[in-house]
């Protein structure tokens, strides 16, 4: 897995490359973020685009994620989720906790 | 037509080991030619298993093996996922759906496999416990007529 973060408007969006299995450069994602929060940033997108494995540990970490960036009064959303991840958030009925949207842009203007 | 073993690896129980898994699983599929639909099903199984073997089953002890075999036949290829840990019982998981669980970091990796999977079994044994489980393909006859 490797993430890449970029500021839009304020924004944070991190994208997310590779494989969201777990493993030991999984804990790269909740560093970023806690990083982003000292820094007093509260808005994020989490680009999904280019993740092609995600298992439990994968949305494990979508959810600590959100809940660190809610626990800290920010607001974190999905953009570019891909079929098979989409399918997997609705077995796990994690649909209704995350807000998601076809794109980064859309996902950056719906703040 | 029998079921045939058709791989096998032994790891360490190290988390350390997941993306060997994961290329494990995935030179697999491509060796024996089956379709690419299965093969992020396979794999993402795969790690899921052997999260746990490591996890709950060898509870992190480096010293204990995890054992991933594929086995084919004409309807389906079967991996199966051994640890050497005392087993648990699949039933008495809680269901990571309920509302009071939805924000659980953890608790996915059954329902996961269930669904990736066409039939997930388990069996418990005095030294380990096993997760067997099958994906159906049509193409699994060709494969086993035409590769031998
Ligand atoms: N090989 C195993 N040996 C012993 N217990 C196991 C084994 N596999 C699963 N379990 C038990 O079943 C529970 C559910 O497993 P499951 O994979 O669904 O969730 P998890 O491993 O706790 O979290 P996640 O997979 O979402 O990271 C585990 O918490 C554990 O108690
Ligand atoms: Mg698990």
């Amino acid at each position: 897995m490797k993430l890449k973060a970029r500021e839009v408007e304020g924004i944070i969006v991190l994208e997310v490359k590779g494989q969201m299995i777990g493993g030991p450069e999984a804990a790269v994602l909740p560093e970023t973020i806690k990083a982003e929060i000292d820094k007093g940033k509260k808005r994020f997108v989490l680009d999904l685009g280019e993740v092609d494995r995600m298992n439990s540990t994968g949305l494990g970490n979508l959810i600590g994620s959100l809940t660190t960036i809610k626990n800290a009064g920010g607001e974190l959303k999905l953009a570019n989720v891909a079929e098979k991840i989409q399918s997997l958030l609705l077995i796990t009925k994690l649909v209704t906790i995350f807000e998601s949207h076809d794109t980064v842009d859309k996902a950056v203007r719906s703040f | 037509m029998p079921l045939k073993k058709v791989g096998e690896l032994v790891i360490p129980s190290s988390l350390d080991h997941l993306s060997e898994v994961d290329h494990f699983a995935e030179r697999m599929v491509k060796k024996l030619a089956l379709p690419k639909e299965i093969l992020d099903d396979v794999a993402i199984s795969a790690t899921e298993a052997v999260n746990n073997a490591i996890l709950h089953g060898n509870k992190g002890n480096a010293g204990k093996k995890v054992t991933i075999r594929f086995y084919l036949c004409a309807q389906y290829l079967r991996l199966v996922v051994r640890d050497e840990g005392s087993g648990f019982a699949p039933e008495s998981v809680p269901d990571p759906r309920q509302q009071q669980n939805l924000l659980k970091t953890s608790g996915r990796g059954l329902l996961i496999m269930r669904y990736l999977m066409d039939r997930v079994s388990f069996q418990r044994r005095r030294n380990g416990m096993s997760i067997i489980m099958d994906k159906f393909c049509p193409e699994c006859h060709t494969v086993q007529s035409g590769g031998g």
